[in-house]
C-alpha cells in the first residue's frame, strides 16, 4: 500500500459508544467465566459447582463490570480527544504531502485565493478606512456640517449675517462654528511659501474635541475684529517648517506680512478640515457682518447636534428660521434655506457610491476565485476516487473522509490568505499612492490586526464554501464500481463534471457582470475624454501667487505686478503668448456674484442673474485657446481710466439673452471696490469654458478686464514651445525678482488639469477593468480546464467517431462548441444580472446609459472570443486523437 | 502440572503494582486474551498468588488505558468471539523498568532474609 501506516490511521473507524463499552464488557467477562466453568468441569468437577467456583473466583462480577466500563469510557474519551489532535496533525501532514505531490494544482489554487481575498481585502481596507471609520473627534455622529441652498443650488456656502442669524435663533445645536478655507503667504525666515490656511471660530477646537498637542488652542473672542492675530500649527507642518522645534509656542510668525503669535499645535489625525497647514481666527470685519452684505455667501460652518435632537429636527428648526430671515430680508433670502448634513457624509459622501461599487465588484472576483478552486478541487478529487475508494473499503467513515478532504481545502485557504495578506499589502499601498488627490482620508486606508482577522476570517470560510461541496460529493459517492474495475465513465464522474461546467458557468456570468460594468465605465471614460473643455490646455503652462494686501493696498499697485509679471513671462525664451487671470478652468467655483442687466433690478433674489466672475488680462483668451465667438476681447485700451468692459461666455448669453445680442448691453453686480461696481458694457463673446468639471454644463461666466479689475490672487498662463519643466525655474525667478516674499503655486500643466480632473473616473475604471481582467482569465482558465477534461474523458469515443467517418473539423466543432455553449448560458445569465445591477453605476457614468445595448453585446462578444481560444488547445488535442490507439484501449 | 484448579487455602495477597508486571510479562509470550492471562498465572504461580480475576481484568482495562497493551477482538481456540491482548513497545519498555526494579527489590529484600 503506497499510504503507509498513517493512512492507516486516516481510516481509524468511528470510535465507541457508552452501550458498546457496556456489551463488550459483558462479552468478556461472559466469555472468561464460561472457559473457566468447562475448564473445571474438565479437571472432574460437577457442573453446578464449577459454575458456581469459577464466579467465586472471579469475585464481585457486577462491579467489576462497572468498573471495567468505567475504565474503558474514560480510555475512549482520552483517546477521542488525542485522536481528534492525533487525526488534525495526520490529516494536515498528508494534505501538505498531497499537495507537494500537485504542486501545479497547489499553486494555481492558493495564487487564485490569494489574489481574490487579497483584492477584497484592500479594496475593504480603503472603504473603511474611508466611510467607515468614524472621524477621530469628540462624538462625531452629533457633528454636522451647514450648507446654504436655493432652487439653483445646493450645498453652498452661508453670508456671515445668516450665519450669525442661525447661530442664535437655533435651539437644536450645542454650539456652531463657521469657517473659510483660503491660503497664506508664509514670509520671513527662509523662502516664502504658500500654506494652507483656515480661518476659524474662537470655539473651532473644542467644538469639534480636537484637544491641543502643545500650547493651547483659541480662546472667545480671540476671532473678534481687531483681535490680535493667532495661530495653531497642524504637527505635520510645525515638523516640516520649524523642525518640530517645542519653543513654537509663542513665537511671531509673519503671515500675509502680519504678525501673529503661534499658540499652539493639534495632531495631524484629527485636524479638520484636513490638509490644512495652519489654523487662525475668523475675526469678520463689521462690514462683512452687515446686513448688506447677506447675499455674499461664502463661508463655511459646522455644528454640534443637542444629544436629544435628531437630525431631522435640527433640520425642520432650521428650516423655520430661514423662512424668518427670507421675511426679513426678501431681496437676499427669497428661496434661500439651509440644511445640515451629517460631518462624515460631507466630507465622503461623494465616493459612498463609487467605493461601494468597487467593493461589490471586488466580492464578485473572490467568488470566481472560489468557484475556480472549487473546480479545481472537483477536478483533483475526481482524479483521487481510487485512494478515496480504499479508504472507504478499509473502514473509514464519511465523516472521517469529508474531514480529510476538508482539511485539505482548509490548508489550501490559510495559505491563501497569507498570500492574500501579502497581496493585500501591497494592494493597499499601490491603493492609496495611485488614489486621486480629491479622494479624503487616504491616510486612514492601512492594514491593521482588523483587517487581518477580516483575510482570515474570509479565507476559512471560502476554504469550508469551496472545500465542502467536493468533499461531501467524493465521499457521498457510491465508490464500489470503482474499486471494481478501476473504469472510466462512472455516474459520480458525470455529476462532477456537471457541477464543474455549473461552477464555469457561475464563473463566465460573473464575468460578464464585471465586464458590463468595466465596458460602461471605458466608454464613459471614453466620452468624458472627448468633451472639449473649452480651452487648449496642450502647452499650456500655469502658477499662481497671492501678493499681500498690505502691501498692495492699492489696485494701481496690483496692476503694475500684473503687467511687470506679464512683460517678463513673454520675454521668456520659448514663451508664445501670457496672459493672466483669476482662477483657472476645472478647478471649481472661485467667484459667483449676482448681476443686473441695464441696471434693471430683479424681483426677488432668486431671479437674479448669476454668473461666475473671472478676469482676463489681454492675451488671456488667445493664450488659452478659448474661441472668440463674436464682437472682441480686451485690449490695451481697456485699461483702469477707459469705460469698464466685460465678456461674457456662450452659456451666459444662451440664459440670459436667449433672443437677442448681448453685445452693447450693460451689465453691472452689487461687488466692488474704490468707488466701483464690478461690471462693464458687453464687448464680445467668448466659448464656454468647463469650470466644475467635464461632465458639468459650462455655468455662465462674464470676465473683466484685468488692466480694470487687478485682483490680489493671480494665475499666470503661458503658451510656449518649451517643455514645463524647463519654465519653473524662470517663473520662480521672475516672481522672486518683482518681490521676494511672494512664493509661486499651483504650478501645473494644462494636461495636468486635465488629468487631474479625470484622476477619479480613471481611478474607478482602472480597478474595475483590472477586476473585469482577472474575472476574465480566471474564466478561460475554468473553462478550459473543462474542456480539456472531457476530451481526455472522451478520447475512446472521439475515437469511435473518428473511425465511423467524422472528420476532424467536426471534432473541434463538437468540441468548441461545448465550450461556446456553456460561454452562451454564461452569458445569458451575466446579463441578467448585469441588468440587475448596473443601476448602481449611474451614477459614475457619463453620456452612456447603465443598460447600454452596444456594451452589453461587445462584452459579451469578448467574452464568446475568450471562450473559443481557451477551447482551442483542447479542441486541436481532440482533432489529432489516433483512431486506432483510442479504441485499441487506454 | 498441579492441579491450577486447587484448593485457595496457602495463598498470598498481592503487593502493589506486581499484577501488572505479571500481566505484562504473561504478555510477552503473544496476543492472549483475558481468561488465557489467568489461567497462564495461576499454573506458573501453583495458584501460591491469589489473583481474583476481577482485579485482573481491570488491570488489563487500565493497561490498555495507559497504552501498555492493544486489545483487539478475535476468534479463540473454540471459534468465540473473545477480546485479544497484545504487549505495545511501551509495555514492553514498561516490563523492563518495572522488573528491574522489582529484581532489585527482591534482591535487597533477600540480602536481609540470607545474610550469608
Amino acid at each position: 500500500m503506497p499510504f503507509g501506516r498513517s493512512f492507516r490511521r486516516l481510516v481509524t473507524p468511528p470510535s465507541r459508544s457508552d452501550r458498546e463499552i457496556a456489551r463488550d464488557v459483558a462479552e468478556e467477562v461472559a466469555f472468561h467465566l464460561e472457559m473457566r466453568t468447562s475448564e473445571l468441569r474438565r479437571l472432574g468437577h460437577p457442573p453446578a459447582e464449577a459454575a458456581a467456583r469459577a464466579r467465586a473466583e472471579f469475585g464481585d462480577e457486577t462491579r467489576a463490570r462497572r468498573a471495567l466500563a468505567a475504565e474503558d469510557l474514560a480510555a475512549e474519551r482520552e483517546h477521542r480527544r488525542g485522536r481528534w489532535w492525533e487525526d488534525l496533525r495526520l490529516d494536515v501532514r498528508f494534505a501538505a504531502r498531497q499537495l507537494r505531490r500537485a504542486p501545479a494544482f497547489a499553486v494555481v489554487a492558493v495564487l487564485t485565493l490569494a489574489l481574490g481575498i487579497g483584492a477584497t481585502t484592500a479594496i475593504m481596507s480603503a472603504v473603511r478606512g474611508i466611510l467607515l471609520q468614524p472621524l477621530p473627534l469628540r462624538d462625531p455622529d452629533a457633528l454636522v456640517r451647514l450648507y446654504s441652498s436655493s432652487p439653483r443650488t445646493s450645498r453652498t456656502a452661508l453670508s456671515v449675517a445668516d450665519f450669525t442669524d442661525y447661530a442664535r435663533e437655533t435651539r437644536s445645536f450645542a454650539g456652531l462654528a463657521s469657517f473659510y478655507q483660503t491660503t497664506t503667504n508664509l514670509s520671513g525666515q527662509g523662502d516664502p511659501e504658500r500654506l494652507q490656511l483656515a480661518r476659524v471660530d474662537a470655539n473651532w477646537f473644542d467644538l469639534l474635541g480636537v484637544p491641543p498637542l502643545h500650547g493651547r488652542t483659541f480662546r472667545p473672542g480671540e476671532d473678534a475684529e481687531g483681535a490680535p492675530g493667532v495661530a495653531v500649527l497642524a504637527e505635520g507642518f510645525w515638523h516640516r517648517r520649524f523642525g518640530a522645534e517645542p519653543g513654537i509656542v509663542g513665537r511671531r510668525i509673519i503671515l500675509d506680512g502680519e504678525a501673529v503669535e503661534v499658540i499652539g499645535v493639534v495632531s495631524d489625525a484629527n485636524a479638520f478640515p484636513a490638509g490644512r497647514d495652519l489654523w487662525t481666527t475668523t475675526r469678520y470685519t463689521a462690514g462683512e457682518r452687515t446686513d448688506a452684505q447677506r447675499g455674499a455667501r461664502w463661508i463655511q460652518a459646522v455644528a454640534r447636534l443637542r444629544p436629544e435632537v435628531s437630525l431631522p429636527r435640527a433640520n425642520a428648526e432650521l428650516a423655520a428660521v430661514a423662512r424668518r430671515l427670507e421675511e426679513r430680508d426678501p431681496r437676499h433670502n427669497t428661496g434661500f434655506g439651509t440644511r445640515a448634513v451629517p460631518l462624515q457624509e460631507s466630507i465622503v459622501g461623494e465616493f459612498e457610491r463609487p467605493l461601494l461599487v468597487l467593493l461589490g465588484a471586488v466580492v464578485l472576483v473572490a467568488l470566481i476565485a472560489c468557484a475556480n478552486v472549487a473546480g479545481l478541487l472537483l477536478a483533483r478529487t475526481a482524479a483521487r476516487e481510487t485512494e478515496v475508494a480504499v479508504r472507504v473499503a478499509l473502514g473509514a467513515g464519511r465523516g472521517r473522509i469529508v474531514r480529510q478532504l476538508m482539511t485539505e481545502s482548509l490548508l489550501l485557504s490559510l495559505a491563501g490568505a497569507v498570500g492574500a495578506f501579502v497581496l493585500a499589502l501591497i494592494g493597499t499601498r499601490l491603493l492609496v499612492h495611485f488614489a486621486p488627490a480629491q479622494i479624503p482620508r487616504l491616510d486612514g486606508v492601512r492594514l491593521d490586526g482588523a483587517m487581518f482577522a477580516f483575510t482570515l476570517l474570509l479565507a476559512t470560510v471560502t476554504g469550508l464554501a469551496f472545500g465542502l461541496m467536493p468533499a461531501l460529493q467524493t465521499a457521498s459517492r457510491e465508490l464500489q464500481p470503482r474499486l471494481r474495475d478501476g473504469a472510466r465513465g462512472a455516474a459520480g464522474h458525470l455529476r462532477g463534471v456537471r457541477l464543474r461546467r455549473l461552477l464555469v458557468v457561475s464563473e463566465l456570468a460573473l464575468s460578464i457582470m464585471l465586464l458590463a460594468g468595466a465596458g460602461l465605465l471605458l466608454r464613459s471614460f471614453a466620452a468624458l475624454r472627448a468633451v472639449d473643455p473649452g480651452f487648449r490646455p496642450e502647452g499650456l503652462s500655469a502658477f499662481t501667487v497671492v501678493i499681500p494686501e498690505t502691501k498692495y493696498a492699492t489696485l494701481e499697485s496690483q496692476r503694475r505686478f500684473t503687467r511687470d509679471a506679464l512683460d517678463r513671462l513673454r520675454a521668456i525664451p520659448g514663451v508664445d503668448a501670457a496672459g493672466a487671470s483669476f482662477g483657472l478652468p476645472l478647478t471649481g467655483t472661485r467667484f459667483s456674484l449676482t448681476f443686473t442687466i441695464d441696471r434693471r433690478e430683479a424681483a426677488s433674489a432668486a431671479d437674479e442673474p448669476t454668473g461666475q466672475v473671472r478676469v482676463a488680462s489681454t492675451d488671456y483668451f488667445r493664450t488659452m485657446g478659448i474661441p472668440v465667438i463674436r464682437g472682441r476681447v480686451f485690449t490695451a485700451e481697456d485699461t483702469y481710466e477707459a469705460p469698464p468692459r466685460v465678456v461674457v461666455s456662450e452659456a451666459l448669453v444662451r440664459r440670459y439673452f436667449p433672443n437677442e445680442d448681448p453685445v452693447g448691453k450693460y451689465i453691472e453686480t452689487g461687488w466692488g471696490r474704490e468707488g466701483r461696481r464690478l461690471g462693464g458694457t458687453i464687448v464680445g463673446i467668448v466659448g464656454d469654458v468647463k469650470q466644475l468639471g467635464l461632465a458639468a454644463d459650462a455655468p455662465p461666466a462674464f470676465y473683466a478686464a484685468a488692466d480694470q479689475w487687478p485682483t490680489d490672487e493671480i494665475t499666470f498662463i503661458v503658451r510656449a514651445a518649451t517643455p514645463h519643466e524647463g519654465l519653473v525655474p524662470a517663473f520662480r525667478e521672475l516672481v522672486r525678482e518683482l518681490d521676494a516674499d511672494v512664493p509661486i503655486f499651483d504650478v501645473r500643466t494644462g494636461a495636468q488639469l486635465v488629468a487631474g480632473i479625470l484622476a477619479p473616473p480613471r481611478f474607478y475604471l482602472l480597478l474595475l477593468g483590472g477586476f473585469a481582467a482577472v474575472a476574465l482569465a480566471l474564466g478561460a482558465v475554468g473553462i478550459y480546464g473543462i474542456i480539456a477534461y472531457t476530451v481526455r474523458q472522451r478520447t475512446r469515443e472521439i475515437g469511435v467517431r473518428m473511425a465511423l467517418g467524422a472528420s476532424s473539423g467536426r471534432i473541434v466543432r463538437m468540441v468548441v462548441g461545448e465550450g461556446l455553449l456553456m460561454a452562451a448560458m454564461g452569458i445569458a445569465i451575466g446579463l441578467l444580472g448585469a441588468f440587475a445591477l448596473s443601476g448602481a453605476l449611474r451614477d459614475l457614468l457619463f453620456n452612456v446609459g447603465a443598460r447600454d445595448g452596444a456594451t452589453f453585446a461587445a462584452v459579451s462578444l469578448l467574452l464568446a472570443l475568450v471562450a473559443i481560444a481557451a477551447c482551442a488547445v483542447p479542441a486541436r488535442m481532440a482533432a489529432r486523437v489516433s483512431p486506432q490507439r483510442a479504441l485499441r484501449g487506454d | 502440572m498441579p492441579d491450577a484448579g486447587g484448593d485457595r487455602g496457602n495463598t498470598l495477597g498481592l503487593l502493589q503494582g506486581t499484577l501488572d508486571v505479571l500481566i505484562l510479562q504473561t504478555l510477552t509470550l503473544g496476543p492472549m486474551h483475558g481468561y488465557g492471562v489467568s489461567r497462564w498465572i495461576r499454573q506458573r504461580t501453583n495458584a501460591v498468588l491469589l489473583v481474583e480475576d476481577a482485579a485482573l481484568y481491570q488491570a488489563l482495562h487500565r493497561l490498555e488505558r495507559r497504552g501498555f497493551v492493544d486489545a483487539e477482538w478475535g476468534l479463540s481456540e473454540n471459534n468465540r468471539r473473545a477480546k485479544y491482548y497484545t504487549l505495545t513497545a511501551t509495555g514492553r519498555r514498561q516490563l523492563r523498568a518495572e522488573s528491574d526494579s522489582w529484581r532489585a527489590y527482591a534482591a535487597a529484600v533477600f540480602r536481609v532474609l540470607d545474610p550469608a
